[in-house]
């Protein structure tokens, strides 16, 4: 794996991300994708609104001709997504016979596979359940899949914490993550892609005492040898928490500079697609999101990143996405067509496109000289949005020198 | 010389109209006019417009002559004397419009009178006219129908806001169709109200038929079963006539009203909170305009209370909402009279009765609630031991561990919870200055400021990160050097200080020291 950062504003970074082959712009969106769901080949492998996203991304016949590959540059699945469709041993096998990027199906993918380990399960006392296809899915087990799969970037799996966590179930939670990485860096050493280490906490001081607990297990050394990047993890409670998620990642990268991972990438697992603007700020390189497609199952029609409407009080001809643009697609979204998930799979995608559109204005803005464009973008993103401003305002001021400077 | 103060007509006909905000107020003045018009009937319309409210009222009043149309556009030059609208100023509010057209029959003769931007004119300085036409038709079935198109409701009093409920209620709280006259018998002539909503407004029926008369929920003397028993008592207290002498003159006031719980006063259709609802209501016409709650002595909650005081000698503000006369002998001996009659109410045994009952409903409410949580208390106590939960408990823990070991020496001298240093302690003879919390961290939390504490009293440390934060972002312009191995941590701000740690759950484990056996 190489990262280079190519120019910065403020704390926020323009990158390249380069594994395997596969090059990102940095900072960039992991959109979520179930590339497993249950089915057959011949349903893209099923997966509902799943498979009408990955008929995007391999643009199949079923969703036009439109070109939608480009915003599948990444992606972002996880091992537990196996557990949610109830399949049995034989799918299972069959599943993990081949890595996604060699099956006939998603032939030419381009996109960099990020397959999360499936930890956020054990949030609120949940587990990994592997019992339908007969697997206890334990670190092994789940590194098993991750390469099974083909994944570019892997994490160890992790116990991430909740916010009413004691300070007991804190270390207890990073002595068992402890493990994992002692036998994750064990398994994981013919690994060809890149390996993230999960980071839990909200603070400097939580992530601090994380990394104490982990450096009791793996020594410090071996630690930096063996990972690539911080994946930053347990905000996913916190999610509509902007100052909370201001902190954490702000002290994530004063916490990476001193443990001497300060060139590493960091990606944050789990946001709204939202917050990506502040998140690109304060100097995340990545982040994966499905809100795109919780939207669209709710309905929601993004007219911007800040702004959606109800679907049947949506104007497609104001916007000219490759989803708008089709006929087809947006006599489905007009409510025609024979399955839900044809529907609001459109609508995600435009919401994804939307998405991406805006991470594309992000870099640009950081690639301009200083950080007036970028402090620009956030007033006109921010700008009339009550609730949101006031933190764009400390992202200006903590990450992109203020206002009044 | 002498010379005429002059008046700026436009600046007058804006300043008045520009005093209504509330689309609804249109429904109150022209409920007002139909029933000085002696109408039996009134009908209301209302359709939502893109910047405002179109509004229909049609009536089978006695219906407007030329003359009544002058006075109905003129400002200030009612021809009315006795009745609601003598003031001439209400039905300005209608100039706030893109039109108003009047269809008026009045002995035999059909009058026709159409206002083109009223509003717009007013807002240019010209003063808008109307175009009055005649006809003459058969006499009898008179009336009056009021047209006004595009009203410009004021920032937050869209049509699109309104229900039938919501216009119910209004109409039966501020308007002549919550009118208590009925309880006065003598002339009280009754008018049927419909109103019909635009569907874009409220299609959950099709129109509110009411009339003029404001209704009390039924009596009940006697408390209800159950943990509430006072909440429907209601009692009604008849419709009085009192005559009363002021300074030069005579008048009549009318006061009827109940004493009634909670569920009582939720059966009227009351237009905003109920605490600014109840209470004792100066009315005039029978309308209820300001209320004067410092009549009822300060004991007795106005709440409780619903009485409605008419008396035609108050005088209004040009908007109906205030009494402008309050400095007169008049307004000064009816508020009088009102405080002396409801002075009888709160000394009634039924009253008396009412709020004993209240008070019982409270107090078995109140056992049932600490049953309930002493059993939790209980129940934790058996299951997790000793922990204290506030700084009082931690104090006894403290106790409790001097007890169990002489050896600490430590006794509690002065506790005041109220200082922010609430606490001094005899430490091995020494006083010395202490402050408790039941974890360490809330006394950074709860911004305790550190400068003149000796000893940090905790039944425990809470989040050991939290801590760290605060020895990495510093307090209040110092810095924090945690020592917890040693018991204490350091605060250097300008001066440096030791701050001692004692905390109370390890006190409380550490082994009692061994009693030599003598």
């Amino acid at each position: 794996m190489q990262f280079e950062v190519e120019t910065t504003a403020g704390d926020a970074r323009l990158g390249i991300l380069t594994i395997n082959g596969e090059s990102l712009s940095t900072p960039n969106l992991f959109p979520v994708m179930n590339f497993y769901g249950g089915g057959a080949k011949t349903s893209v492998y099923g997966g509902g609104i799943h498979r009408t996203l990955k008929e995007f991304m391999i643009e199949a016949d079923a969703v036009g001709d439109g070109s939608f590959s480009e915003y599948f540059d990444a992606t972002m699945t996880s091992v537990s997504s196996l557990t949610d469709y109830n399949i049995n041993k034989d799918r299972y096998d069959d599943y993990l016979d081949k890595p996604i990027k060699e099956r006939e199906a998603f032939e030419g993918l381009e996109s960099i596979i990020f397959a999360d380990s499936g930890g956020f399960k054990f949030l609120n006392d949940g587990a990994i359940d592997g019992s339908d296809f007969e697997v206890e899915m334990d670190q092994e087990t789940i590194y098993e899949i991750q390469e099974a799969f083909g994944a570019d970037i892997i994490v160890n799996l992790d116990h991430p914490i909740a916010p009413d966590d004691t300070h007991d179930d804190r270390i207890r939670k990073a002595e068992k993550t402890a493990q994992n990485i002692h036998k994750f860096l064990t398994v994981s050493r013919e690994f060809e892609g890149a390996k993230y280490l999960t980071l839990h906490g909200y603070n400097y001081s939580m992530m601090d005492e994380f990394l104490d607990v982990i450096t009791d297990s793996v020594p410090e050394g071996v630690l930096r040898e063996g990972f690539d990047g911080i994946a930053l993890g347990s905000l996913v409670p916190k999610k509509d928490n902007r100052s909370a998620l201001i902190q954490a990642v702000t002290d994530c990268r004063e916490l990476m500079a001193d443990w001497g991972m300060g060139d590493w990438p960091l990606h944050v697992l789990g946001i709204s697609s939202r917050a990506a603007p502040i998140l690109a700020a304060l100097g995340a390189d990545t982040f994966d999101s499905s809100t795109h497609i919780h939207n669209a199952i709710n309905g929601k029609y993004y007219q911007s990143l800040m702004e959606s409407t109800m679907i049947d009080d949506a104007d497609f001809s104001e916007c000219d996405c490759p989803v708008c643009r089709s006929d087809l697609l947006v006599e489905r979204m007009n409510g025609n067509a024979e399955y839900q998930k044809d529907i609001s799979g459109a609508v995600a995608m435009h919401n994804l496109i939307i998405t991406k559109n805006e991470l594309q204005t992000i870099r640009q803005c950081i690639r301009a000289d200083g950080t007036e464009a970028l402090v620009d973008y956030f007033e006109d993103t921010f700008g009339g949005d009550k609730t949101m401003r006031r933190y764009a305002h400390q992202v200006v001021n903590k990450s992109l020198g203020g206002y009044f400077a | 010389m002498k010379k005429s103060p002059k008046v700026n007509e436009v600046n007058e006909f804006l300043e008045i109209a520009s005093d209504f905000e509330d689309p609804l107020e249109v429904l109150r003045e022209s409920l007002s006019n139909s029933y000085d018009a002696e109408a039996t009937e009134v009908q209301i319309s209302i359709y939502t417009r893109p910047s405002g409210s179109d509004i229909i009222i049609e009536d089978d009043g006695h219906g407007m002559d030329e003359r009544d149309l002058e006075s109905f556009f003129d400002l200030g030059n009612s021809q009315k004397t006795d009745s609601i609208g003598y003031k001439g100023h209400g039905t300005k509010i209608f100039y706030k419009s893109d039109r108003i057209e009047v269809t008026s029959r009045h002995d035999g003769t059909s009058y026709r009178a159409v206002m083109d931007e009223p509003w717009e004119k007013l807002n240019r300085k010209e003063l808008p006219e109307y175009e009055l036409t005649k006809n003459t038709v058969r006499s009898g079935n008179s009336g009056t129908k009021i047209k006004i198109t595009n009203f410009r409701s004021g920032k937050g009093f869209e049509a699109e806001s309104f229900t039938y409920n919501k216009i119910h209620h209004y109409l039966k709280w501020k308007t002549i169709a919550g009118s208590t006259a009925h309880f006065f018998g003598d002339d009280e002539r009754e008018m049927e109200i419909t109103v019909t909503l635009d569907d874009d407004i409220d299609d959950t029926r099709d129109k509110l038929v009411t009339n003029n008369r404001l209704e009390f929920p039924s009596e009940q003397l006697e408390p209800s079963d159950g943990m509430y028993p006072a909440e429907r008592m209601c009692k009604h207290y008849p419709a009085k006539e009192i005559d009363v002498e002021y300074e030069n003159g005579e008048t009549t006031l009318q006061i009827v009203g109940l004493v009634g719980g909670k569920k009582t006063r939720n059966e009227f259709p009351t237009y905003g909170r109920h605490s600014a609802q109840f209470g004792i209501w100066l009315a005039k016409d029978h309308i209820k305009v300001e209320r004067l709650n410092e009549a009822i002595s300060h004991d007795n909650e106005y709440i409780h209370f619903f009485f409605v005081a008419n008396c035609q000698d108050i005088e209004l503000s040009a908007n109906r909402e205030t009494i402008r006369n309050k400095s007169s002998s008049v307004y000064q001996a009816i508020n009088k009279e009102i405080e002396y009659y409801l002075s009888k109410v709160t000394q009634d045994p039924w009253f008396k009765s009412y709020l004993e009952k209240r008070k019982e409903g409270k107090h078995q409410r109140k056992t049932a609630k600490q049953q309930s949580s002493l059993k939790k208390r209980r129940e934790k106590v058996e299951s997790d031991g000793f922990t204290p939960e506030n700084t009082a408990e931690v104090l006894i823990g403290l106790e409790r561990a001097d007890r169990n070991n002489h050896s600490l020496s430590l006794s509690v001298e002065d506790h005041d919870p109220t200082a922010d240093v609430d606490t001094i302690i005899r430490q091995n003879g020494r006083l010395r200055n202490a402050t408790v919390n039941t974890r360490l961290t809330d006394l950074f939390e709860n911004d305790a400021p550190l400068e003149n504490i000796d000893v940090a009293i905790c039944w425990d440390l809470g989040d050991p990160a939290e801590l760290k934060e605060y020895e990495r972002t510093g307090y209040f312009g110092g810095e924090v050097e945690l020592h917890l191995s040693n018991g204490g941590f350091e605060y250097r701000n300008g001066d440096s200080q030791y701050i001692d740690i004692l905390q109370v759950d390890e006190l409380l484990t550490e082994p009692t020291a061994t009693k030599l056996d003598d």
